[in-house]
């Protein structure tokens, strides 16, 4: 595992910071340490700025509709995936379903959130960037 | 007749040497040109003479018409039916005419024919010489008189069969007619209502309306259309939608009202479940609101909770947790706590009367404190005595706090919050400045929706002002707001005013 100075760059996006605060904690124990921000135009900002592995994006922002802000940072990197992070959508809502065939968003993270399922996501990522990045560039 | 006719063209010339031929000639034409059957009969009861009609109709020839017992020209069924022999010698015994009976009669293999007949005696210097039958085919006007019938049949009919409420009235309003759909409706028999007028059937808060809406009709183009309840036997109220023209004679007078009216029940039906659902989506846009507002410090509440769980070392994360836990619940049920007050609009509060002076005050009063600690200078013009109207205290106040605390939050770097009560005819009005953010005027429609907030998160749960709303409406008021953004907001709540106890 790797720790301290992972190369996985994690996004987290929502207008309520104590979401954000639980992400964040959620994420420590994988050795994340995300970028987090409560408005959609700040995440605009900061995605045209880096690139992210991940992105947790609040469905209902109030400045940014959550899959819109999705869309616009998948157009500036196809490679980054989207968690949508929602109260309001149910996994099985037909925007939501939409989304996820159109590929647009990977997961879909339902309030209240259940660690497991986002600690799996991360997981997941991280494996995939460690060992493509191995690929690309190995260890010497 | 049939026999001088053949003999016209020879004898043309005899009869204008003269005039018993002239004649002769000139009604033997006219006869042979009647449609009807003309034969003349002498006392032996034997044709003297048949017109062209008659012969023909009776596909008989000449030769054995006239000279023939009148027994032997007709077929028996006809002279049985008749009567003829005895009739005819009525005619010449009693000089009794038979005027105007009728016979139908069929000959093999035809359609039945219906005649009418007269037998007449014609006398000459005091002696019965001939009796004359005259002979007619009424079949036609027969078949168009039954035709005319059914049509009448068949158009009371429609009348009769239509679903909807078909009557008609004189001039002043009394029953004429009424269908079997007005029967059905209204449970009334014709028999019932014909002494009735119109507006005795209709229920008392319609029927000076009605009235006015048949005096408008006697007058020529029918009273439009209108809706007014009907009143059944059994005195329950049928809401009907009449539509009433008038009747005219000859001479464009107007004679009588047709009214058809529509039963509304079913609409009525219908459309309290339309509303009923659009009350549901309406609800469902709330819960998807309320879905959304509640999860998130319930998420926290949780994540804090998972975190807890998996007992961690650091004790300042500990305390942490607990505390947003604790706030997350607290955020939760407050929300939970301004839903129950925004779902209760309908219910009909215990209303006092209220000396709204005082209830402003008081609102003030609790929001000095925060004003003073936000340099807000509080400017509060109310009047020396109350101002009463009925209504709950806590609610009004509810409404003042949320208003004062609006014009606070939005004017967080200091400025002036001015408030004024003044009465304006039958209502009081309370007017609340501030010299704050404003608002966007196209944001300002969107205000008194539930959950429209522009606080940060966990600081408005953008119910406030629906909230006011509905206790305004509850008090039969009214709240209205007017902005200027970046100069200030002021909203103004308008309620009736109570004079001797009585609302205005
Ligand atoms: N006096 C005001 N000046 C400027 N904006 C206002 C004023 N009053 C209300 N608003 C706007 O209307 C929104 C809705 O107000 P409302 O009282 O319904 O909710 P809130 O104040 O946001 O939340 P809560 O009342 O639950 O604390 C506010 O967020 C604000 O944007
Ligand atoms: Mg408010």
């Amino acid at each position: 595992m790797i720790r301290n100075g992972a190369p996985v760059r994690v996004l987290i996006v929502d207008d309520e910071p104590d979401i954000c605060w639980a992400l964040t904690h959620i994420l420590k124990s994988t050795g994340i340490v995300p970028v987090t921000t409560t408005s959609g135009r700040e995440a605009l900002r900061l995605a045209k700025s880096q690139r992210f592995h991940l992105a947790f994006i609040d469905a209902k922002l109030p400045d940014l509709d959550g899959l819109d802000l999705a869309r616009r940072i998948r157009e500036g990197d196809a490679a980054a995936r989207i968690v949508l992070v929602s109260g309001y959508f149910y996994c099985d809502d037909a925007e939501v379903r939409q989304a996820m065939v159109a590929g647009l968003i990977a997961d879909f993270v339902g309030k209240p959130i259940l660690h497991q399922q986002v600690e799996a996501i991360a997981r997941e990522v991280l494996s995939q960037v460690v060992s493509t990045s191995r690929v690309i560039a190995p260890v010497p | 007749m049939r026999e001088i006719h053949r003999r016209a063209p020879r004898r043309a010339g005899e009869a204008a040497d003269s005039e018993a031929g002239r004649y002769k000639t000139l009604y033997s034409m006219l006869l042979d040109a009647s449609p009807s059957s003309v034969l003349l009969i002498d006392s032996q009861m034997r044709v003297v003479s048949a017109n062209r009609n008659f012969v023909e109709k009776a596909l008989r020839s000449e030769a054995n018409t006239v000279g023939q017992r009148i027994d032997a020209v007709f077929p028996p069924a006809i002279v049985q039916q008749m009567d003829l022999v005895s009739r005819v010698r009525a005619a010449f015994e009693h000089n009794r005419p038979t005027r105007g009976e009728r016979m139908t009669y069929r000959s093999p293999g035809l359609a039945t024919r219906t005649y009418y007949y007269s037998l007449i005696p014609f006398s000459w210097k005091g002696a019965i010489e001939h009796v004359m039958l005259l002979l007619e085919d009424v079949t036609e006007q027969v078949r168009l008189g039954e035709e005319a019938r059914r049509a009448e049949r068949h158009l009371a009919s429609v009348v009769e069969s239509a679903s909807d409420i078909v009557l008609s009235t004189m001039v002043d309003g009394t029953i004429l007619t009424w269908n079997a759909a007005a029967e059905r409706i209204s449970g009334l028999t014709l028999g019932e209502v014909e002494t009735r007028t119109f507006f005795d059937l209709c229920a008392e808060p319609h029927r000076a309306d009605a009235r006015r809406g048949f005096e408008t009709a006697k007058r020529g183009k029918g009273f439009g259309v209108a809706e007014w309840d009907l009143v059944t036997k059994s005195g329950a109220l049928v809401p009907v939608s009449w539509v009433g023209s008038t009747m005219k004679d000859d001479r464009a007078r107007v004679v009588a009202i047709v009214a058809v009216g529509r039963d509304l029940t079913e609409r009525r039906k219908f459309e309290a479940h339309l509303l009923q659902s659009q009350k549901l989506a309406a609800l469902g846009v709330l819960a998807g609101g309320v879905a959304h507002e509640i999860r998130n410090p319930l998420s926290i509440a949780s994540s804090a909770a998972q975190f807890l769980s998996e007992e961690p070392e650091d004790p300042e994360f500990r305390r942490e947790c607990r505390a947003k836990i604790l706030t997350g619940i607290e955020r939760a049920s407050r929300i939970i706590e301004n839903l129950l007050h925004f779902a209760r609009p309908g219910e009909q509060p215990n209303m006092v009367q209220v000396d709204l002076v005082r209830v402003v005050r008081d609102a003030a009063a609790l929001a000095a404190a925060q004003a003073g600690t936000q340099q807000v200078e509080m400017n509060i013009e109310l009047p020396g005595n109350p101002v009463l109207v009925s209504g709950v205290p806590g609610l009004l106040q509810q409404v003042f706090i949320n208003l004062f605390l609006n014009a606070l939050g939005a004017m967080p770097g200091g400025g002036l919050l001015r408030t004024a009560l003044d009465r304006a005819g039958a209502e009081v009005r309370v007017q609340i400045s501030d010299t704050g953010d404003g608002i966007r005027a196209s944001e300002i429609e969107r205000i008194f929706d539930p959950f429209y907030t522009t606080r940060p998160v966990g600081q408005g749960t953008g119910l406030g002002l629906s909230i006011c709303h509905s206790i305004v409406r509850q008090h039969f008021g009214a709240i209205d707001v007017e902005s200027v953004e970046g100069q200030g907001s002021t909203f103004t709540v308008r309620l009736p005013l109570l004079k001797n106890g009585i609302r205005q």
